[in-house]
């Protein structure tokens, strides 16, 4: 646990230090001592949240801490287990890979994103580890607000997407915290694993927790909610798109599966779960459908986030419905996969964008030769959000297809899923094929930097290498809390 | 998990050509000479470490490599007879196609990208082939997809890109469903290693509905590579890829992998037994049947050289799953054995195409008139490869042929003897004129479409591009006049399947 506080204090830490070393000129030794200073702090949070994981690895049971020694019902706790200590890690690993970006690449990230970026780490790892109801809410804030102001970072072009993701974000907060209200009128109590034991099946429950989600739905810009997602992702700074694909939409999600699946009674669960995956299936599909037919670059990225976040939530759906806790670890292997392959697919984007000066997918002609390396990384991202075998992508989708094999009655849900892999196939060789014209090559305007794109290439390769741990994470993520 | 000679060398074989693959998409341009130098070293290290399996495998050695990857399915790479059967096909290939394409590419752009997608083709060629289950079969099967895109694109005119349109399309598409035939399987029984006489048959009854699912599934992902109707369109519109690619494409890669994929799931994951008591194989047949008649009949109505060589593919091909599908060890021998002569006959057939239009331009079946005076060498390589895909002995195609047939007379099926003997006159009919074209008439008055010549040209074409189809077209005559010794395709052919039907 200890090592946990370390993971999610030391960002904190550095937002004040970074104050302090703040200087008003912008300067190239500038960025390389904040960035420097960021890497140093995010590896050894990394470092800790590793260790953190290893120690909830080894443990049987959940380890709690009452912050300030209060006891249990009156303290804010934090909770350790390995699903939580895995997305410390998770996001750890990101924010570095982006700090390595914004330190090494020579587009680089602008002044103010260091000291948000990791105000955003901080208050990510917060939540992972919150087990009050209040206190997720609190972190969620957070998160919030530190991610639009880092799309606003992008300049005049970003305000209004930023102003509507900030509105829609406040709405959102707003009916999440009436949910919350209720369930304290109701119960008079926030800690998860209190709520756990008295929550009863009544109107007002049911209430609160739709109130809940349609919040959360609308922050995690699952479909139907999820027109402000391309307008904000697409707008914002290379890294912070990265960021927000990767992580942000991340957290309501989290928040989601852990009240339907550790708050609400089962027989709720049950019952919301054939939704969640219908949703799920739908956002596959449309997200998947605008994502083929959009003209823009990073706007077809941020729709496959949508289309993605599809599959976990059909992991999740199906996880309620027939409280299978092996679906947990399909859920949390989407998310860590297509953490990973959305921060490539960012990254390269933004390369191949800045290289080749222009934000439309037909500027690609000829990528394999101008950009060779972030082209690389697109199409070997891309290749896991496909699901092609041995990547993270396939390590979750086989394990959300084992389920559905073994029952014929389930056979039908597989079909959401090969429409998925057909869509996402359909939306990322689309822009693969172009990418290999040598008849109408769109000449790059600078010349390109190397640095940046093998970047761009690190988180591609990693969502591959995951094959090598799969055993071991299907294992640890199958265990449920 | 012990790490010895045995289990690492399926390793070293898949290593030799994937590392110098990544390396030479390091190497510049320019850089001729370190690039050859790769390439060859991989051949000549993937031969050896070939050969030293070899010898292993016929003295009864075993050769298995594992990894945990998924659970109750590692990654398995294991050295068996039929694998290796495939692996040596493919490394031999290689070679040849290897000094092929220096020769063929010369000066032209992007070459460190050509043969470093060209090593991991060849890479995803060889693991698919040494997969000892397969979630590892999947694997490769995909990657092969992957490495051969770029390849298929190379030339990147919009032709081009319209064709890798359509491969892609067909083979994700293709993919996904093995995937999900494959994790049906692995829900139903587990992902279990390949086995002579499979492992499914303590369960036919049990889950018959849910393994007929399993294997239609298996089979359509397949049948998209091996060019099974209606899944074949594909591959007469990847034609446009540069010549060494289709060789590559039609005589090992891409449509073999398809086919061995059949051989693996019919013998060792379901069985002879089983897949006969679930009354798997008669469709297969029927499919195999039509499609080996309508490529033949689609090849004769081909007014261009390397489409007509294409359809003949999708026929020829389709004879390896005709012979799995007999389920009878004459018809099985018959079927794996085409697997190599095939092969051999094809890739010289589109070696010699290559030339044709590299020397002079000549695309079209009408402009090869004389073409037997102007490069005598080639065109005879020509006649032996269109002469063994006829069937007509001492060359491979006749071996091929005539276990075929003597396998539909014992398995009693008269009408796909029927089948065989029609499509070897449609064979005649549509490589025969070839043949009398460039040998009997008269080269044109104008001169050839677009002749180019070499520096330092001594021969009727660059060395490079003449040395590979007279090496496979020897080939495809010794396979043929020797095929009774043990080391030739037949003999290990013979060996392989009395091991499947355990004789």
């Amino acid at each position: 646990m200890n090592y946990a506080l370390v993971s999610v204090a030391l960002p904190m830490i550095t937002v004040v230090l970074l104050f302090l070393v703040a200087a008003p000129v912008y300067s190239r030794l500038q960025t390389l001592v904040t960035g420097g200073l960021v890497i140093i702090i995010t590896v050894i949070s990394l470092s800790t949240s590793w260790l953190a994981l290893l120690e909830a690895a080894a443990q049987s049971t959940t380890s709690y801490l009452a912050i300030g020694g209060w006891e249990d019902g009156l303290a804010i706790r934090f909770r350790l287990t390995p699903v939580v200590a895995l997305m410390l890690t998770f996001t750890a690993l990101i924010h570095l890979l982006l700090a390595l970006y914004g330190t090494f690449s020579r587009h680089g990230v602008p002044k103010d994103y260091w000291s948000l970026s990791c105000f955003l780490h901080g208050s990510l790892a917060a939540l992972w580890l919150s087990a009050d109801l209040f206190n997720l809410y609190v972190t969620l804030e957070l998160l919030s607000l530190s991610a639009v102001a880092l799309v606003a970072l992008a300049g005049p072009g970003a305000w209004k997407p930023a102003a509507d993701y900030l509105l829609l974000s406040l709405a959102a907060s707003l009916c999440y915290l009436f949910g919350v209200a209720l369930i304290y009128g109701r119960y008079g109590l926030l800690d998860i694993a209190m709520l756990t034991v008295v929550v009863n099946d009544d109107l007002i429950t049911r209430l609160a927790l739709l109130l809940m989600t349609a919040g959360l739905m609308l922050k995690a810009a699952l479909w139907p909610l999820h027109l402000w997602l391309p307008a904000a992702h697409a707008s914002a700074p290379t890294a912070v798109s990265a960021l927000l694909s990767a992580l942000v939409v991340k957290a309501p999600l989290f928040i989601l599966w852990v009240l339907w699946s550790q708050v609400a009674p089962p027989v709720m669960a049950q019952q919301i779960g054939p939704v969640f995956a219908l949703i799920g299936i739908l956002a596959l599909v449309f997200g998947g459908f605008s994502a083929m037919r959009t003209p823009y670059l990073k706007v077809l990225v941020a729709y496959s986030t949508v289309a993605q976040l599809g599959y976990a939530l059909m992991a999740l759906g199906l996880l309620l419905a027939w409280q299978q806790p092996e679906m947990n670890s399909a859920l949390w292997l989407f998310v860590i996969a297509h953490g990973l392959a959305k921060t490539s697919l960012f990254l390269a984007a933004g390369q191949m964008q800045t290289t080749l000066g222009t934000k439309r997918i037909s500027g690609l002609r000829g990528a394999t030769q101008t950009t060779p390396i972030a082209m690389f990384a697109f199409a070997v991202a891309g290749g896991s959000l496909i699901g092609l075998p041995p990547s993270g992508g396939f390590l979750a989708k086989w394990v959300l297809l084992e389920p559905l094999l073994s029952q014929p009655q389930n056979w039908p849900w597989v079909l959401g899923i090969l429409l998925g892999t057909l869509v996402s196939a359909a939306y990322i060789f689309r822009l693969v094929v172009m990418a290999f014209d040598r008849a109408r090559i769109n000449p790059p305007d600078i010349s390109s930097d190397h640095v940046g794109q093998w970047l761009a290439l690190v988180p591609a390769v990693l969502v591959w290498g995951m094959a090598l741990a799969g055993e071991q994470l299907i294992q640890l993520l199958g265990e449920g809390i | 998990m012990q790490l010895s000679w045995s289990s690492l060398l399926p390793v070293f074989i898949l290593l030799s050509s994937m590392i110098p693959g990544l390396l030479i998409f390091a190497v510049r341009e320019e850089q001729v000479s370190l690039r050859t130098t790769l390439n060859l070293t991989g051949v000549v290290l993937k031969l050896f470490f070939v050969g030293l399996m070899l010898y292993g495998v016929s003295r009864g050695q075993d050769f298995r490599f594992a990894l945990p990857f998924l659970p109750n399915a590692p990654l398995v790479l294991h050295g068996d007879a039929l694998s290796l059967q495939f692996v040596t096909l493919s490394s031999v290939l290689w070679l040849a196609t290897t000094i092929y394409a220096i020769g063929y590419l010369g000066k032209a752009q992007l070459r460190s990208r050509f043969f470093a997608y060209f090593s991991l083709c060849i890479s995803a060629t060889v693991g698919l082939a040494l997969a000892g289950n397969l979630i590892t079969f999947l694997l490769f099967y995909e990657l092969l997809t992957l490495a051969t895109f770029p390849l298929v694109v190379h030339r990147g005119t919009p032709e081009s890109l319209r064709a890798g349109r359509i491969y892609l399309a067909y083979t994700i598409g293709g993919g996904t469903m093995l995937m999900l035939g494959v994790a049906l399987l692995h829900s139903l029984a587990n992902t279990q290693e390949f086995i002579a006489g499979g492992y499914l048959s303590d369960m036919a009854e049990a889950h018959d509905v849910g393994l007929r699912v399993a294997f239609v599934l298996m089979i359509l992902g397949l049948g998209v590579k091996a060019a099974l109707i209606p899944l074949h369109s594909w591959l007469p519109q990847a034609m446009v890829a540069p010549a060494p690619v289709s060789a590559l494409l039609h005589a090992v890669a891409v449509v073999k992998a398809g086919a061995f994929g059949i051989i693996r799931v019919v013998y060792d994951v379901y069985g002879v037994e089983t897949s006969t008591n679930l009354s798997l194989t008669q469709p297969l047949l029927w499919l195999a049947a039509a499609t080996i008649l309508y490529g033949s009949v689609r090849a004769l109505q081909q007014q261009d050289l390397k489409k007509r060589l294409a359809y003949s593919t999708v026929s020829q091909v389709s004879y390896i799953t005709l012979g799995v599908a007999l389920v009878g060890p004459l018809a099985a021998i018959g079927g794996i054995v085409h697997l190599m002569h095939q092969g051999l006959m094809k890739i010289t057939l589109f070696f010699c195409a290559g030339n044709f239009s590299a020397t002079l331009g000549v695309h079209k079946i009408q402009e090869m008139d004389g073409l037997g005076n102007r490069m005598p060498m080639t065109m005879a390589a020509f006649t032996i490869g269109a002469l063994g895909m006829i069937g007509v002995p001492p060359i491979a195609g006749f071996i091929s042929k005539w276990y075929l047939g003597a396998g539909a007379l014992q398995s009693d099926a008269m009408w796909a003897l029927l089948v065989i003997m029609v499509s070897s006159l449609l064979n005649a009919a549509y490589f025969l004129p070839l043949v009398y074209r460039g040998w009997f008439c008269a080269s044109p008055q104008q001169g050839w479409p677009a002749e180019q010549s070499w520096p330092g040209q001594r021969f009727e074409t660059h060395w490079m591009l003449l040395l590979p189809p007279l090496f496979t077209a020897l080939l495809s005559i010794l396979a043929g006049i020797f095929a009774g010794s043990f080391f030739s395709p037949l003999g290990w052919s013979q060996f392989i399947v009395a091991r499947e039907f355990s004789l």
